[in-house]
């Protein structure tokens, strides 16, 4: 930086390659960008829309609810004889008829198909020993028989694997049920009562039974060793494992309609044990709408929301009235405030 | 006027030779701490062996390899840098990545997850995340470790001239051994390092360019001994041994030779023992303040972590305990296997106590990632991005040293973002360490009018045999001087300036360097040394008249007006810090000097005041005539001081301190060290910013005090309180009254410390006082502080304060200062790399600290805060649903959500938008963060990361968890759902909501940041939809059941908003009803009410800006 021409930082004849930065906007972080902020006015309108689109929806979800019919008949202690009652788990393991009636009286007209369901309580299909013990693989072909390892304490009987293996198809669900209106036979139909997906390619159709419930203890139902396991869909059904401990599985459709004042027989089998674990059983014939069973928790849950969204709208919207803020406004800067700090 | 600064000539008319006289000519710069000695310490390097003892010695034997190598074995002259071979790389490359603690808990938890007892997981999908991590690491290494191998092969391959069985043979460098005699010729560079022994000069001077070693471009000058150059005319029959010391950091390699046409030497650290070697060290490594916080969070999730296993551990244990006598019976439990004997045994169960163990740990495994292990990587990956982008702001290339920002440490980013205190360097930091001169005092009179003949004067040249030699650079010349100097010695006024100059061109470590131009009749001369102000000095002595032309280890010569004049060169005392001056010894014709000046020192020493009151760099000029005696005793000593071998350096500068007296002022010198461009405009932004700047300067305090001003450091309504004690007790009543002075009112006051206070202050219970008053005090002064002291002051203010502290210098001087500070700026200046070396980053101006803290700093702060909140919910969030599903499932561990989607959830469904969003986002533009430095607040107090934000943010995370999980619970509640649909729809639920969150707080919206968000969303689902779809997974078709019934769609949609309502509504009366200075800021932004500031912090960062003045 000397006076007149010839510096140092001339470049003495070498061209130095710039390291100078590229330019881009995306270097520079200065790509094109949005940048919202919540002012009131957006808030409260979000605030609004949200209630307005959840309040409809709850009561649409409620109606849909509220319109199907659901008949609950809990059987497990009523279908053991009172002499038994003291030790139903004996009762419950003993050989011999254990056939028992019910009368079930709808309240409601029931619009085909009406759903026929068992539910469980507290029966943890969900315990980690229990979701471990089995063998996708060899429930899908008959190479992976002996696959097994898996499947402990079901695993094989006398050195022979066991075909379904595993403590989730060993208990399955047993219980039987008839159902009877004015000694005429409601047929039950069992077929599509499991996902399609399961049958097509989950479950083997070369797949059979083997050594199934052949050693002691029993756990539950057996299984015709002549079907392949694509077409025993009570298994397929049971080996959904159930997400929570109180579940229902589909055992069958009545495909008639069912009239207010109607008086269901049912003959049921009370096979099936959980009185060792005092699980519950009950049986349940419903209908469906487009959302599902009859449950309002969802309904309540939409309307609220948006309720709170509402009443939040209404409060921010008063707030915003009595105390508003200058939005951007560089005095309320805390160093603009309290000026030197 | 400062009576050490004193320059001599003296004169004496016989000498033993009878030819020349002796005198010594000294000149000493006292203002800079520049050292302008060369480093190499040759008391290692003697012929005569005597002291070193011989267990620390290596001996080498010269020219002979054999008998060199013969009983120790030192290693050859192959380098490797790379550090892994194709057999090592795998067993090393682990080693080396296993000293993570993060992979190590990876590891502990896939090791646990083996154990059968424990396999919660399936190995692949416990083994994954590890693996994953661990290759992409190793990719990595092996790639960078490729590339050094590489450039090993190259640089093992060159040629070397080597003298082997009579002459000099072309020679590998891999294959050269400590003993054997190389030849190297000009530009060639060093193979190893080297003792000298001939060069093609006649007096064994040698110039070698360092700038591979340090980066300096200067010449530095080196010499061989006397003995070996007469010697080493005959190689055949030279022999001889060196004895050294075992390899350290002392010695030279790797440089190039310049200006010589050859040099011989002989091999003594070859390969891996050089310098180069030696001295290549990795960046500093230093933790970010923001890691070391975050670790307290990490300790509360910890507990947590262990909270959530006792309760999944103790509620079991109550659950078996109650059902203990049933467990055989339950037909989802059933202890016993009867398939091997009849009586059945325990499958899997091994008593009560072994099972609570067992369900605690496979707690520890299933709840692994609420220590967010990921973010550690996460965090890497950030301030990668962080450091490209920073590197390629281009408001951060300096133009005049074409260098970019450069980010030598990888993990302080955030740190900028909070830095309170800012030590700074003077010289080269906020000034260019670019020299000029400006003014001289000869005789106490002040020549400093050159703006009269600034135009018409168009440099100094002069004619020597034909050709034309002028100086490359012009200096204005006072047209008075100019006149006085040609009139030679006939007036006292002219005799002495004429001594002015030839001290000037005389005593000094310049080299002059003859370069051809574009005409071939006239020559420049380059002045090249190591010193700025050796060369501004030099320069302004050829301007009149005094054009240095060579210079040798025994001679100079000077071209006086177009007559040469040749001087022998004595002795020489360099520079040095402690003594501040150099002298040089010469012996002249005696027909020049004259002791019957008048005395001058009380207006040379007005002047100098004068001078340094205007910010002026100032030397003193002296001289003095050494008699016979003096001469003779002097240079026995002298003589004796070199060739010692144990404190050489010490005892030299004895020897200079003795003959350094009595010198007679000639005149004085000021140079004007030029502000850096924008460095006020930068100083009064970080002070508005509310960085307390501490300048520390060796310089005197006039100077100090004027270069605080025009960097604005100083302001004309700031109270000075000066503290200049001589000792102790002097020191601390100053300061206990500066103390006392200040608690009474708030104006804004600086503190200017000397360097002599400072020694009583260091290492004292001063220390507290001084912080006190300093932390009162808005801007603060060190001056004349020793290079040692630097590291001491912040220190100081390190060990007192929380807060961050950041030293920026360019020398080596400031390496210390550098170091000790929380962050540490190198520029990468006039000065050489040696604090850059030292850096955290580097950079080329003093005003890119401005967009350096204000804006990246702020940034990457905001960023990376926010980022590790954010990880620590988006995991804890995937660990509640996962806990409270333990609550429904007998307290076992069963996870509805697949194992795979567990660990990809951290991995590829959420991971992504964090990352970008913790490299791209801005929470203000460049232009509001510049034009409101007080913006920079929010990092100071650390408002981007602090303990409540984190309850505040778990507390959120509770309730987003609870709506995510139980929503669906209920809504699902005694329904035909299996457990695999529930788990899509939680997995699904958790990263919409998740990714939403993330979307809800980002800040600026570009197209890349919409990618990563909904490309998030889509890669989970397709991943979910990807894992359904395979037949031997119970949850086979699960994601196309379960979505295909509007009860999922109704529950997702009741999900996100439930889960998000809170935080929408906190987040919007908060940021509305108590705004940050951000919020407001962003507001203004966006909305435009900001009065733009006639702002000149905008201006100096404009690229093409003229220089000032």
């Amino acid at each position: 930086m000397s006076s007149g021409g010839g510096g140092s930082s001339e470049p003495s004849g070498v061209k130095k390659t710039s390291k100078r930065p590229k330019y881009s906007r995306f270097t520079q972080q200065e790509l094109p960008a949005c940048k919202p902020i919540l002012t009131p006015s957006w808030v409260i309108l979000t605030f609004l829309v949200a209630g307005v689109v959840f309040i409809p929806l709850g009561v649409i979800c409620l109606f849909a609810s509220q319109g199907v019919v659901e008949i609950v008949d809990r059987y497990d202690t009523d279908c053991v004889p009172e002499s038994s009652r003291a030790n139903k788990v004996a009762y419950i393991q003993s050989e011999g008829n254990k056939m028992c009636n019910r009368t079930i009286t709808v309240t409601k007209t029931m619009k085909h198909p009406i759903y026929v369901y068992y539910q469980l309580e507290n029966y943890y299909q969900n315990h980690r020993r229990y979701v471990k013990s089995r063998n996708d693989a060899q429930l899908r072909s008959p190479r992976e028989e002996n696959d097994v390892q898996t499947c402990a304490p079901e695993d094989n009987v006398a050195g022979h694997p066991i075909v379904p293996c595993g403590l989730v198809a060993w208990s399955l669900f047993n219980d039987t049920y008839q159902f009877s209106r004015n000694s005429e036979k409601l047929p039950v139909n069992k077929k599509d009562i499991s996902w399609k997906s399961d049958r097509d390619s989950k479950f083997g159709k070369n797949v059979y039974p083997k050594n199934f419930q052949s050693g002691a203890p029993i756990g539950g139902g057996t299984l015709d060793p002549k079907k392949p396991l694509s077409e025993q869909e009570d298994l397929i059904v049971w080996m959904r494992t159930a997400a929570l401990p109180i579940f229902r599985k589909l055992y069958g459709k009545i495909e008639t309609d069912l009239n207010a004042g109607d008086t269901i027989m049912v003959l049921l089998e009370n096979n099936y044990n959980t009185y060792s674990f005092n699980g519950e059983k009950k049986l349940v014939l419903s209908t469906t709408s487009w959302l599902g069973g009859r449950n309002d928790f969802l309904g309540v849950a939409y309307l609220t929301v948006g309720s709170i969204c509402l009443f939040l709208a209404v409060t921010f919207s008063v707030l915003y009235l009595v105390k508003p803020r200058q939005l951007g406004d560089p005095s309320y800067l805390s160093w603009n405030r309290s000026p030197g700090g | 006027m400062d009576s050490r600064n004193s320059i001599d000539h003296h004169h004496h008319n016989d000498s033993i030779s009878g030819v020349s006289s002796r005198w010594s000519l000294s000149s000493k710069d006292p203002p800079s701490e520049k050292s302008l000695s060369a480093i190499w310490d040759r008391s290692m390097l003697s012929m005569s062996q005597k002291e070193i003892k011989d267990e620390d010695a290596r001996l080498v034997y010269i020219n002979d390899a054999e008998r060199t190598n013969e009983r120790f074995d030192f290693t050859g002259n192959s380098i490797k840098t790379a550090k892994y071979s194709v057999f090592t790389f795998l067993p090393r490359n682990l080693f080396e990545q296993f000293h993570r603690v993060a992979y190590v808990y990876f590891l502990v938890i896939a090791v646990l997850n083996q154990l059968p007892q424990l396999a919660v997981f399936g190995r692949g999908a416990s083994i994954m995340p590890l693996a994953f991590v661990l290759l992409v690491s190793a990719i990595k290494d092996a790639y960078e470790d490729f590339r050094r191998h590489r450039s090993d092969r190259v640089e093992n391959n060159r040629l070397a001239l080597v003298f082997e069985e009579g002459r000099f043979r072309e020679k590998q460098w891999k294959y050269i051994r400590v003993g054997e005699v190389v030849k190297v010729v000009s530009n060639q560079t060093l193979p190893c390092d080297m003792v000298l022994l001939a060069t093609s000069d006649p007096t064994g001077v040698v110039y070698v360019q360092t700038t591979n070693l340090d980066g300096e471009s200067n010449l530095k000058t080196r010499y061989a001994k006397q003995e070996t150059l007469q010697k080493a005319a005959d190689l055949e029959t030279f022999n001889g041994f060196i004895k050294c010391e075992k390899p350290n950091r002392n010695i030279y390699g790797g440089c190039e030779l310049k200006n010589t046409e050859w040099a011989l030497g002989v091999v003594v650290y070859a390969g891996g023992e050089t310098k180069a070697m030696l001295n290549n060290s990795g960046a500093p490594s230093k933790r970010s303040r923001l890691e070391t916080r975050m670790n307290l969070e990490i300790i509360l999730l910890s507990l947590f972590l262990i909270a959530l296993c006792t309760t999944a551990a103790a509620t079991a244990a109550v659950w078996l305990r109650r059902h203990r006598d049933d467990l055989d019976t339950i037909l989802f439990y059933r202890r016993k296997d009867y398939s091997e004997r009849p009586g059945g045994k325990n499958h899997n169960y091994y008593g009560w106590g072994w099972e609570i163990f067992f369900t605690f740990f496979m707690a520890v495994i299933v709840y692994q990632i609420m220590i967010p292990i990921s973010l550690y990587i996460s965090m890497e990956l950030v301030r990668i991005g962080q450091a490209y982008f920073m590197t390629r702001d281009d408001q951060m290339y300096d133009e005049s040293s074409n260098s970019s920002f450069q980010c030598r440490a990888l993990n302080i980013n955030e740190d900028l973002g909070q830095i309170k205190y800012l030590f700074s360097d003077k010289t080269g930091t906020l000034t260019d360490n670019k020299m000029e001169f400006q003014s001289a005092c000869i005789g106490g009179v002040d020549y400093s009018d050159w703006k009269s003949a600034d135009s018409e004067h168009g440099g100094y040249s002069i004619e020597v045999d034909g050709n034309i030699l002028k100086p490359k650079m012009r200096v204005r010349v006072d047209p008075e001087l100019l006149e006085l100097t040609k009139d030679g010695y006939a007036t006292k006024e002219a005799k002495r300036a004429n001594e002015f100059f030839l001290s000037l061109a005389a005593c000094n470590t310049i080299v002059p360097i003859v370069t051809n131009t574009s005409d071939p009749n006239v020559k420049l001369v380059d002045y090249q040394g190591e010193s700025p102000d050796e060369q501004a000095l030099v320069y302004a002595a050829a301007a009149y008249g005094f054009l240095l032309i060579e210079r040798t280890s025994g001679h100079i010569v000077i071209n006086v007006r177009g007559e040469m004049q040749r001087y022998n060169v004595l002795g020489l005392h360099e520079f040095d810090s402690d003594r501040k001056r150099m002298s040089v010894i010469l012996g002249c014709p005696d027909t020049v000097m004259d002791e019957s000046y008048g005395d001058v020192i009380e207006e040379t020493k007005k002047q100098l005041h004068a001078y340094s009151s205007d910010g002026l760099r100032t030397l003193v000029v002296g001289m003095r005539k050494l008699n016979d005696s003096e001469f003779e005793q002097w240079h026995s000593s002298f003589e004796a001081a070199s060739t010692a071998l144990i404190g050489r350096a010490g005892l030299l500068r004895k020897v200079a301190g003795n003959i350094e007296t009595n010198l007679r002022i000639v005149g004085a010198t000021a140079i004007e060290d030029k502000l850096q461009r924008g460095v006020p405009e930068a100083i009064e932004s970080l002070r508005i910013a509310g960085i307390k700047v501490w300048v520390l300067t060796g310089d005197k305090q006039e100077t100090a005090i004027s270069i605080g001003f025009s960097s604005r450091l100083l302001t004309r309504n700031m109270r000075q309180i000066v503290i200049n004690s001589n000792s102790l007790d002097s020191c601390r009543r100053s300061l206990e009254e500066a103390n006392a002075s200040i608690e009474s009112n708030d104006e804004s006051v600086a503190l200017i410390i000397d360097g002599t206070s400072l020694i009583y202050v260091l290492d004292s219970d001063l220390e507290d006082v001084l912080f006190q008053v300093a932390c009162k005090c808005s801007a603060i002064l060190c001056c004349r502080v020793a290079p040692f002291q630097k590291a001491g002051i912040v220190a100081l203010v390190k060990n007192r304060t929380s807060d961050m502290t950041l030293a920026i210098g360019d020398g080596a001087n400031d390496v210390s200062m550098i170091q000790m500070a929380d962050v540490g700026v190198g520029i990468s200046g006039q000065e050489g790399r040696q604090a850059v070396m030292a850096s955290d980053f580097a950079m080329g101006q003093f005003r890119f600290l401005v967009p350096l803290l204000l804006v990246h700093g702020h940034w990457n702060y905001q960023r990376m805060g926010y980022m590790i909140l954010y990880n620590f919910y988006r995991n804890a969030v995937f660990v509640l649903i996962l806990f409270w599903y333990v609550l429904f499932t007998c307290y076992t561990l069963t996870t509805a959500i697949t194992e795979w989607s567990s660990v990809l959830y951290s991995v590829i469904y959420t991971s992504v938008p964090t990352i970008i969003i913790g490299i791209l986002d801005k929470d203000l533009g460049r232009r509001t963060l510049l034009n409101h430095p007080q913006l920079y607040g929010v990092g100071q107090r650390g408002e981007g990361y602090s303990t409540t934000l984190f309850w505040y943010m778990m507390f959120d995370t509770i309730w987003q968890s609870a709506a995510i999980f139980f929503i669906p619970l209920f809504a699902y509640w005694g329904s035909t759902i299996d457990t695999s649909s529930l788990g899509d729809l939680w997995t699904i639920a958790a990263v919409v909501v998740v990714n939403l969150h993330l979307a809800m707080d980002i800040i600026r919206w570009n197209w890349i940041t919409h990618a990563a968000i909904w490309g998030s969303i889509v890669a989970a689902c397709i991943c979910v939809i990807v894992i359904d779809v395979i037949p031997t997974l119970p949850g086979y078709w699960a994601i196309f059941e379960v979505t295909s019934t509007w009860m999922f769609w109704f529950c997702l949609l009741a999900i996100v908003v439930t889960s998000l309502l809170p935080r929408f509504a906190i987040k919007y009366l908060g940021e509305y009803y108590r705004p940050s200075d951000v919020r407001i800021a962003r507001e203004a932004e966006k909305l435009g009410t900001f009065i733009e500031p006639q702002g000149t912090e905008i201006e100096m960062n404009q690229i093409g800006d003229p220089p000032r003045r």
